[in-house]
């Protein structure tokens, strides 16, 4: 006899269940329509482009489960879950082809195989998962998580789905004496344990009772399932699809000043339909917030509860959430009710900022713009670029932004540099070199970019002084602006100051193009960043490298040959503009490498999982309250690897770690190096006192020889 | 006329700037040939006055009713009234608010020229030069003022002060007819608590960084030492964070930009921001172990070692040589 | 009430003293890389009269400058900060004028410009830092005229104006019409406009005059001239105390000490 079973067994009058198809099919279409008609009142934004790309990226974080899978337990049970039902829903669909169709695919070693051994195996798995889930949920209680209700009715509603699966399974099994119930392993133990107990009728009473009752609450479910957080099983892989693909880096948008009503975002009105789509893709897991170095140090921030509670605000009533007009003029919506209104009042949409506790202007000014929570969130949500886009709205059209920030903003305005007070000029650290600028800087193969941290604070005068000098001794042939450079604009574009962003970007790209820069040097991640990220859409195509990468790739060719002899234990830190926004992680760590002779240690947070040293997005320029420095967490995990030095490739990290690391000078002592300093400390001619002020390649060759 | 005029206020007595004022205002004299002639008004001029005429050569008491206390407008006319009579070809004010807010306008009545905050003042032939910093100290001009006669307002207390003649100058009292100007009035007068003015105005500043170790190197050690010379006391971002002092002495990048004459940085490094909040600072002097710290590159003077050794001694020799009258 | 608010606009006083450089001949500084600003007791004032208006109500305020073609920008920040209207007398003369040739200038253009119940200016601007402007102007215009004002409150049609003393304050009582001289205070701190005024104040119209079209001749400095600009040798070196013993450490410290305290 050919192995398969019959559908509907014991269930008579099945056109009812087709009957409760269309409500639950209404309820839930409903409830993603509602979703949906939201997601296009935002602006718009191209995310459909590259189709590839986006594929794979769905396949590797939407099927695949990459990131999920970083935390082990979370993972696994997710896994569980999230397999078992998409498992489930195969077979539940084999059925259907089979019953309504007529494809007779419910027979052979297909039946065998998979609808009833792979599937019951999964079933139990979903079960071993939400077991899982509520282990950790209730008796782990990580602080991550958002305790609702919901979740909890999630859970139980999926453990029910599953055990009485199994029960009318087991039952059917049982009361049929069907021959291949044992391919339905965990079926087959409700089957035989039922056998001892139960007569037949009353096996065939229950399975139909059960049956029924499986039918509805899993219906009931399908229509709910929309409205909750588990509605992710759709909008993740959406979101993911719609992810941006360009690095973190790049992540803010631009303003159109010729088009825009408003500067920034006050209202949802004024996010994009993926920022809208962001909020209903959020599962809540929470791993945004936990890296977050605002948060981990006490303060308010949380990029978790800014999207949740913005997702809360956008479903209430379309037209008091949206107005009635689009408040960017992105597209014209019409009024969701259609009822005409003469208020004008009710026009304009809510204004999000204030509106909840997770986006009051506070917690808004501590982010430090260091992307951890994007890279961390599992369904690929951009929650910095939100904050920045809010942050925009209160420094252009508010002008209410902190005082230090207002005073960095100013300076940058004024002089071109957010160093308000500063003495040194752009071109102290060159004293007694001899560097190449003005008119010369036509003639060399790369420009050296300073920017103002390398210029105008002390301690990274060290840094740009010998990241010149070991250019110089590799025989590069390079320049400097100096008195022309001005600041990138990363402060001000992170600080909200799109405005000045853009005249201090056009200002630089011009000023570079007219004097033929092609590629571009720099010791500064955010400069970095700018360049390679941003300065292309206002005319800037420079071939950049930050320091660490062209240092690595002159020792590479043999034209640094360094001497390995420090030996003295090292440990990096990545900039979150270098590493995680921009995927530059190796090149620094050879060159701490080369100069620890391999005695190289990293931090428990490393790479694109660093945890950020508090001074991005403007936040070096404010006062925090001294216990909640994110410098000094980040000092105290520096500290922990009982490493001598601290390495940094960037000058705000420098000045914050260097700051984190005295604030705990009693623990431990620790220089903070930057790797150029390392690798000139390792690479400068020894004879010559005073570290080598001047400069002359033969004397390293016959150094060499002589070593 | 070659006479110098000098003005004073009896509510600031013969005080070190009154001094150096006086001896200013002799040296002019004695350049251009005249007689060194000054004015006091207010409540108790008349006391005032007889300390003034042992270095001026005639002193015009202004003391009436209308003149008891400063009003500006009133004030005006009565020195624009005493100058005219006395034609000098110089008037001299200290750097007190009165006399930097009367200077132009007296010089405007008197259809003379006017200069402040000057540091030399000489006759240059027929010319008279004003010696001062422009741009925020960081350069020097000299001034010609071209109409007499010259109204000046002088960082007084930077002359040397003038000596005692063998005969006081005669003591007279002005008879002047004051119209009450009632357009603008004082009606309140408020001192600040003494010691807990500002940061930003004060002349000498001593200020603990992290190496002060502790509140109690700020009680023990920098109070006094502040006291004796008539200091502020501030402190460094790391000493303020560390909870020893207030948040209020914070001076920085972050913090206070104070001016003072003198900044005396003990225990400090001087990272560049901390030097960002000082750097309008007329003269800074530390106190450091460590002698390649950042903070003796901006320093005219300073010496390694402990503060903990260095400020107990200082204290002593100071108070010998300063005196109590400091 | 009407109020009228003089800006001058300056080199930008941060700019870092080993940029600094003056043109010895011409007796003037150098701009070199630096940028022009709007001198900041000018901007407390203009910061004042804004929240004046704010509290009083009513109020128009009118800034006012006299300078190059450049000031320009002073005047259209100020714009931004939300001033009503603004006008320029442009200064056609060579060098720099004299504290009362900048007085009667700005008499003349402020007679020009209306009736004004509260004229303001900055104590002194943080270039030539004279500290003039508002006293002649006061002379010039034939008001009363309070310095170093840090605060102003509109009661009944007369003013109460608190100024700033070397001890303490001093709160006034004033008719208008006067002039004031504002000093910086932690309330008159210059507000950043808003990206969107910004952006409007370049469409807002501007007055613009010379001297000529006030029936002023340029006569050139006749109260005084800059007979001399140089940059003083800053001592940078750090004179070390030195000495056998600690006791002579101290000893040469102390009178370092006692040599800068004995000159202010």
């Amino acid at each position: 006899m050919e192995p398969t079973r019959q559908i509907y067994w014991n269930v008579s009058q099945v056109w009812a269940m087709y009957a409760l198809l269309l409500p639950t099919a209404l309820v839930a279409g409903y409830g993603v329509y509602s979703r949906w008609s939201r997601w296009r009142r935002g602006r718009p934004a191209a995310r459909f482009d590259r189709p590839r790309e986006r594929v794979r990226l769905v396949l590797k974080h939407a099927l695949a489960q990459r990131r999920t899978a970083r935390e082990r337990y979370a993972g696994l049970m997710h896994a569980f879950i999230s397999y078992g039902f998409v498992v489930l829903t195969v077979a539940t669909t084999v059925v259907a082809l089979d019953a309504d169709f007529g494809l007779r695919v419910m027979r052979g070693r297909f039946y065998l195989y998979f609808q009833s051994f792979v599937v019951d195996l999964f079933g139990a798995l979903v079960m071993v998962g939400v077991l899982l889930a509520a282990a950790r949920r209730y008796l782990k209680r990580p602080r991550k998580l958002v305790h609702t209700d919901e979740a909890a009715l999630i859970l139980v509603f999926i453990f029910l789905l599953c055990l009485q699966g199994f029960l009318v399974e087991g039952w059917r099994i049982a009361a049929t004496r069907d021959s291949w119930g044992a391919w339905s392993p965990f079926g087959n133990l409700v089957a035989r344990a039922s056998s001892r107990w139960l007569s037949v009728e009353a096996m065939q009473g229950a399975h139909a009772f059960t049956w029924w009752f499986h039918l509805v609450t899993s219906f009931a479910f399908i229509a709910w399932l929309p409205y909750t957080k588990m509605a992710h099983v759709l909008t993740a892989p959406l979101n993911i699809y719609a992810a941006n693909l360009a690095p973190l880096g790049a992540a803010l948008k631009n303003v159109d000043f010729e088009q825009a009503e408003s500067f920034g975002v006050n209202s949802l009105a004024g996010f994009t339909w993926k920022d809208l789509l962001d909020l209903d893709a959020c599962t809540e897991c929470g791993r945004c917030t936990a890296v977050c170095p605002a948060h981990k140090v006490g303060k308010e921030l949380s990029p978790r509860d800014i999207v949740l509670q913005l997702r809360d605000l956008m479903h209430g009533r379309p037209r008091e959430v949206f107005g009635l007009a689009s408040a960017n003029g992105g597209g014209g919506v019409t009024p969701a009710d259609g009822e005409p209104t003469t208020d004008v009042e009710a026009l304009k949409p809510l204004p999000i900022i204030g509106a909840v506790p997770a986006t009051q202007p506070a917690p808004l000014w501590q982010c430090t713009t260091c992307a951890a929570c994007m890279e961390a969130c599992p369904v690929f949500i951009e929650q910095m670029p939100k904050i920045v886009d809010m942050r925009r709205f209160l420094v252009m059209e508010e002008a209410e932004f902190p005082d230090s920030m207002q005073e960095a903003v100013t300076s940058l305005e004024r002089r071109g540099h957010p160093f308000s007070g500063t003495q040194a000029t752009r071109m102290d650290w060159a004293e007694g070199l001899n560097v190449r600028t003005g008119a010369d800087v036509k003639e060399a193969e790369v420009l050296l970019w300073v920017g103002c941290g390398g210029a105008l604070i002390e301690r990274n005068q060290k840094v740009t002084r010998a990241t010149a000098q070991l250019l110089e001794q590799a025989g590069v042939k390079f320049a400097v602006l100096g008195r022309e450079e001005k600041c990138s604009g990363d402060p001000a574009r992170r600080i909200g100051n799109e405005f000045l962003f853009e005249q201090l970007a056009r200002e630089n790209v011009a000023n570079l193009n007219r004097h033929n820069v092609r590629k571009v040097v720099t010791a500064c991640p955010h400069c970095f960043n700018t360049f390679r990220n941003e300065y292309p859409q206002y005319g800037g195509a420079f071939e950049v490298f930050h320091h660490s990468e062209y240092l690595a790739r002159l020792v590479e060719e043999g034209k640094l040959k360094p001497l390995s002899d420090s030996g003295q234990k090292v440990t990096f830190h990545d900039p979150c503009y270098l590493g995680r926004q921009n995927g530059v992680y190796d090149a620094p760590r050879a060159l701490v490498q080369i100069a620890s002779r391999g005695n190289a240690v990293e931090m428990s947070r490393s790479r694109n999982q660093s945890f950020c040293c508090g001074g991005g997005g403007g936040m070096s320029f404010v006062d925090e309250p001294p216990d909640q420095r994110v410098n000094q967490e980040r000092a105290r995990e520096a500290l922990e690897t009982g490493a001598e030095v601290l390495a940094v490739g960037c000058p705000f990290c420098m000045t914050m770690l260097e700051d984190g690391v005295n604030a705990r000078r009693g623990e431990r002592d620790m220089k903070v190096l930057d790797v150029a300093e390392l690798l000139w400390e390792v690479s400068r001619p020894r004879q010559l006192e005073g570290g080598g002020e001047k400069f002359n390649h033969r004397d390293t060759e016959t150094q060499l020889e002589q070593s | 006329m070659n006479d110098v005029l000098i003005i004073l206020f009896a509510a600031n007595g013969f005080d070190k700037g009154a001094q150096g004022l006086a001896g200013a205002g002799r040296r002019l004299a004695g350049e251009s040939g005249g007689s060194l002639r000054a004015v006091v008004l207010g409540e108790g001029a008349e006391t005032l006055a007889q300390e003034v005429a042992r270095v001026a050569d005639a002193v015009v008491v202004a003391d009436q009713a209308e003149l008891s206390e400063y009003q500006p407008e009133t004030y005006l006319n009565a020195l624009a009234q005493v100058c005219r009579e006395s034609k000098p070809r110089a008037v001299l004010l200290g750097n007190d608010t009165y006399s930097q807010e009367l200077t132009p306008r007296l010089a405007h009545r008197l259809g003379g020229s006017a200069a402040g905050d000057g540091v030399e003042v000489r006759v240059d032939g027929d010319a008279l030069r004003v010696g001062r910093q422009v741009y925020g100290g960081k350069a020097h001009a000299v001034l010609e003022l071209k109409k007499s006669p010259a109204v000046v307002w002088l960082r007084a207390r930077s002359f040397a002060p003038a000596a005692p003649r063998e005969t006081s100058g005669d003591v007279t009292r002005a008879a002047l007819d004051i119209q009450a100007d009632t357009r603008t009035r004082v009606v309140e007068r408020r001192r600040e608590a003494g010691g807990e003015s500002r940061l930003e105005e004060a002349r000498v500043i001593v200020s603990g960084g992290r190496g002060i170790g502790g509140p109690e190197g700020f009680e023990t050690e920098l109070r006094p030492l502040a006291e004796l010379l008539g200091a502020q006391l501030a402190a460094s971002r790391a000493a303020c964070d560390a909870g020893w002092v207030p948040p209020t002495w914070q001076v920085g990048q972050t913090g206070k930009k104070v001016t003072p004459e003198l900044y005396l940085a003990v225990a400090i490094t001087g990272a560049s921001q901390h030097m960002a909040g000082i750097s309008e600072a007329k003269t800074i002097a530390a106190i450091n172990t460590d002698p390649d710290a950042p903070i003796f590159k901006h320093s005219r003077f300073g010496i390694v070692e402990d503060y903990r050794k260095v400020v107990p001694l200082l204290r002593e020799k100071l108070k010998r040589v300063l005196g109590a009258g400091f | 009430m009407n109020i009228l608010v003089c800006l001058k606009q300056i080199l930008d006083p941060e700019v870092p003293a080993r940029d600094f450089r003056v043109d010895a001949a011409r007796r003037e500084a150098e701009q070199g890389s630096a940028n022009l600003v709007t001198n900041i007791f000018c901007e407390n004032a203009l910061e004042t009269a804004l929240q004046l208006r704010e509290r009083a109500g009513g109020a128009t305020i009118t800034v006012l400058s006299y300078g190059r073609p450049t000031a320009e920008d002073s005047l259209r920040k100020a714009l931004a900060m939300k001033a009503d209207a603004a006008a320029l007398v442009l200064d056609e003369g060579e060098g720099t004028p004299d504290p009362l040739n900048v007085a009667r200038v700005l008499a003349a253009a402020i007679k020009r410009l209306g009736a004004f119940d509260l004229v303001m200016t900055g104590r002194e601007a943080g270039d030539w830092g004279a500290g003039q402007t508002g006293g002649l102007l006061a002379e010039e215009l034939g008001l009363p005229c309070v310095s170093f004002v840090d605060g102003i409150e509109v009661e009944g049609g007369r003013l109460r104006l608190r100024r700033q003393t070397d001890t303490g304050w001093e709160l006034f009582e004033a008719t208008p019409p006067v002039v004031v001289t504002v000093t910086n205070d932690e309330h008159n701190v210059p507000r950043i406009p808003k990206v969107r005024d910004v952006m409007m104040s370049y469409r807002q119209p501007l007055t613009k005059l010379t001297p000529a079209d006030l029936g002023l001749a340029a006569d050139g400095n006749d109260y005084y001239e800059v007979a001399e600009l140089s940059i003083p040798q800053k001592e940078t070196r750090c004179d070390f105390a030195g000495g056998d013993t600690l006791d002579e450490k101290v000893e040469a410290f102390a009178r370092h000490v006692v040599e800068v305290t004995r000159g202010m």
